[in-house]
């Protein structure tokens, strides 16, 4: 791995995040409705010398290109403001909510790439068998539910199964962590579900295609086991799209969360983002969602190193 | 009783060691942005905070009559004028410090404080002077009199002086003298709050209170069935219905202050005519779109709810609410307007609000009114409403103890809350007569004439009433619903272990 490759990507990352920042500053602000408005309410005494003070208060009475400068100069010294409604710093709302959405998607990631090769490893080497068919109508299933049903279902049903069992919102696992992971077990399912289905099925047609090439054959005769041909052989090739879903997969955990926190009351950013967009609450907006996205940057750049591991041509 | 509360008391000295903290869970739908409790206006953040954090110098009870709060008398002036409060001695806020006239007075000037901008600023407008006595005595002097005074001070909490001038503390740690003082605050977790050792009437015999937010109506529900949540305060008609006869749960109802109304803009040619208004009303069935919307969990809603016993009207002395599409299309014949009328009408996004607009849009066409449903999201709505940018609207509104309170900021000419831009000068002058006469009959003549002009010609249909129902779980006993949703009975409920 080259440092001209790796300076590459890291200027890619830089670009991106920069373009991000001004879709989401103007996305949150054309939206119709704002801040004070909201703040004000329906019900309370509105008058313009009220409005106009929250503004400057704000300082939403500044031209766009100049709140956008305040703003982005502040982010790059690693000051995003203060909450429009609580007036606690962004860093520390966003903080305070980062924990279960991390907790969330990384349990998703290892239990749905962790459990898709060797479901995936025996959808290659049964196909065409009973229990194949089965795991393969399965996994179809599991790509079109969709995880809010799934949540809402699985709630229902292990309610009715286990009553007592706390199954809503969320202990940090340094408290209680046996209560921790117990809250987990129901939305991992209902958020890992799809990427499992999905990854389990490239596996395995990744693996068809490698138990056919001529280095399987030439593996089997020299008499290499079973075992060692699946998983030392044909998975190593199968490996290189295997990385790049999980990659990917990790941004559609990222947006499922949203729905699954909501779901299972689950305090993280996706309730953060949702509850701050219907607030206008500007600067905790752009912030979650700059957060976000450098997660998913930053996952994406990992894989790109991993290519580079897996098969060296890539870097050339 | 206090047979029941013994027991009660006796069972948890004994179970004291064996039994965690009893904490009583209730799961909410939003997470309040703020507490303090002169500045909000969400229904969940005043639920949480007033009533179980802070008191007011009165109280409203289940049955909306005034009751002594944090003063335990007080005696009025014979021109109504002058108020003169006598405070409870011994009371003491959650921070140890002891409450006396000096934080009531600074409590109602910073409700007063253009500073503070509190949205119950107008609530006690007419109040010119604010005088400590002694300690335990608060004396109000007004420049006019102000009947709704003394119902309007049980929603203004009173916080320690040292708070007057400071608008930052309280929204996130607040201090008063309620039975349950706040503990701790996950944001988009929950809010807790625990029993307060030094309230005046003794400790509550539930330890813990927990608000836990929860968007989801289906894992709410859910939630209380499974034995999760102890309680959800406020259930959605069809939720209602749903959890009707599941074991366990009890559903505790009573006739709700807030009610849907659909809202006119006078300053629409159409709508400026009040014979165009009164066919509106005549149009709209309410019992047909409280059987397709509420599930028929509701009455047909006049200008005051039923809640309030002394002053409403029962509907049948509106001849608007019979139906009648022959007379309504007679009514916009002799107005002048020329059919086909056609309005935009943006919708408050709630559900209820949204099946209400879909029926009443169908009411309506017969008589010839073409309304263009707009579902809005709901900045976009209140921008809407703020700005008077409608030809109609559906909304809800959260009731008030006393008529004046509701009437005057909505029907007085250049209201606070009259975006219909409603201009009457007999309605002017009977809500001027409502407010400044103290004497029950003089007002409640003058809110019976008003309430008959406008059910039928005001600005705004009153569509319904809904029940207002909260769900309690088997656990916990002695909880008492209160029409305006507070939840002040807590101090004297107990909870099963």
């Amino acid at each position: 791995m080259t440092p001209k490759f790796l300076l590459g990507r890291l200027i890619d990352l830089a670009f991106v995040m920069f373009g991000v920042s001004i879709l989401v500053f103007l996305m949150i602000r054309l939206i119709p409705g704002d801040a004070v408005m909201i703040m004000l309410g329906a019900n309370t005494e509105i008058t313009p010398d009220r409005v106009a003070e929250l503004e400057h208060r704000l300082g939403l009475d500044l031209p766009m290109p100049v709140q956008y400068a305040h703003w982005i100069g502040g982010a790059l010294r690693g000051d995003f403001g203060t909450s429009i409604w609580t007036g606690r710093p962004v860093t520390e709302e966003i903080a305070s909510a980062i924990g279960p959405t991390f907790e969330l998607t990384f349990l998703a990631v290892l239990v749905g790439a962790g459990l898709s090769i060797p479901i995936g490893a025996f959808m290659a080497q049964a196909r065409g068998r009973g229990a194949e068919v089965a795991v393969r109508v399965g996994a179809i299933a599991g790509l079109t539910i969709p995880s809010f049903w799934l949540g809402i279902v699985s709630i229902l049903f292990v309610s009715k199964l286990m009553p007592g069992v706390s199954m809503l919102g969320y202990v940090p696992f340094s408290e209680d962590p046996l209560g921790n992971l117990q809250r987990m077990v129901l939305p991992v399912f209902a958020l890992c579900l799809p990427m499992l289905a999905n990854l389990s099925r490239l596996v395995r047609s990744a693996m068809l295609d490698a138990l056919g090439q001529d280095y399987i054959r030439t593996a089997k005769a020299k008499g290499a086991g079973r075992r060692r041909v699946v998983y030392r052989h044909a998975l190593r090739n199968a490996l290189i799209p295997f990385v790049t879903s999980v990659g990917v997969s990790v941004g559609y955990l990222l947006g499922g969360a949203i729905v699954v926190e909501q779901v299972f009351a689950i305090p993280g950013l996706g309730r953060l983002v949702l509850g701050a967009i219907s607030e206008r609450n500007y600067p905790l907006v752009q912030a979650t969602i700059l957060t976000v996205t450098f997660a998913f940057v930053l996952v994406n750049f990992i894989v790109d190193l991993l290519y580079a591991t897996i098969d060296p041509r890539v870097t050339r | 009783m206090t047979k029941h509360r013994f027991a009660a008391l006796l069972a948890s000295t004994f179970l004291a060691s064996a039994a965690t903290a009893a904490t009583l869970d209730i799961a909410v739908d939003t997470a309040p942005a703020g507490l303090d409790p002169h500045l909000i206006t969400a229904f969940n953040s005043v639920l949480i905070v007033q009533g179980n954090i802070y008191q007011g110098l009165t109280d409203i009870d289940p049955g909306l009559a005034v009751q002594p709060g944090l003063a335990t008398s007080w005696d009025i002036s014979e021109d109504g004028l002058t108020y003169t409060f006598h405070l409870a001695s011994g009371v003491t806020f959650h921070d140890g410090s002891t409450f006396d006239a000096e934080d009531a007075a600074a409590s109602l000037r910073r409700v007063q404080s253009p500073e503070t901008a509190s949205p119950l600023a107008s609530r006690i407008s007419p109040v010119v002077g604010i005088e400590v006595v002694d300690p335990l005595t608060l004396k109000l002097t007004l420049d006019a009199p102000f009947a709704p005074l003394l119902s309007s001070l049980a929603g203004i909490a009173m916080v320690p002086a040292e708070m007057e001038t400071d608008k930052e503390a309280l929204q996130m740690a607040p201090d008063g003298t309620g039975p349950f003082k706040f503990a701790d605050w996950t944001p988009n977790g929950y809010i807790a709050l625990e029993a307060f050792d030094g309230y005046r009437d003794g400790k509550p015999q539930i330890d813990e209170v927990k608000f836990h937010f929860v968007p989801e109506a289906a894992t709410r529900q859910i939630g209380l069935v499974s034995g999760e949540y102890d309680m959800l305060p406020a259930v959605d008609p069809a939720t209602a219905l749903q959890l009707q006869g599941q074991p366990g749960v009890t559903l505790e109802q009573t006739r709700d202050l807030a009610y849907t109304l659909i809202g006119m803009n006078v300053t629409d040619p159409a709508l400026a005519d009040p014979k165009v208004r009164e066919a509106v009303n005549l149009l709209l069935n309410r019992d047909e779109i409280i059987a397709g919307a509420l599930f028929g969990a509701g009455v047909p809603a006049g200008p005051l709810s039923p809640a309030l016993t002394e002053w409403a009207l029962p509907t049948s002395d509106f001849s608007c609410y019979t139906p009648d599409v022959d007379k309504a299309k007679a009514l916009i014949a002799e107005s002048g307007v020329a059919l086909p009328i056609k309005l935009r009408m943006v919708v408050l996004p709630r559900q209820d609000a949204k099946d209400i607009a879909q029926i009443a849009q169908q009411q309506l066409a017969a008589g010839g009114i073409e309304v263009e449903l707009i579902n809005q999201e709901i900045g976009d709505f209140v921008q809407s409403w703020k700005n008077s940018d409608f030809g109609m609207f559906v909304s809800a509104n959260g009731g008030n103890p006393d008529p004046d309170q509701y009437f005057y900021r909505t029907f007085y000419t250049g209201g606070s809350t009259n975006v219909f831009k409603y201009s009457d000068a007999r309605v002017d002058d009977l809500l001027d007569t409502g407010r400044n006469k103290t004497d029950m009959a003089e007002r409640k003549a003058a809110y019976d004439e008003l309430q008959v002009k406008l059910a039928c010609e005001g600005p705004i249909a009153h569509i319904a009433y809904a029940n207002l129902t909260t769900a309690v779980g088997p656990k916990l006993h002695g909880f008492v619903i209160h029409p305006m949703g507070r939840l002040s009975s807590l101090k004297d409920a107990v909870l099963d272990d």
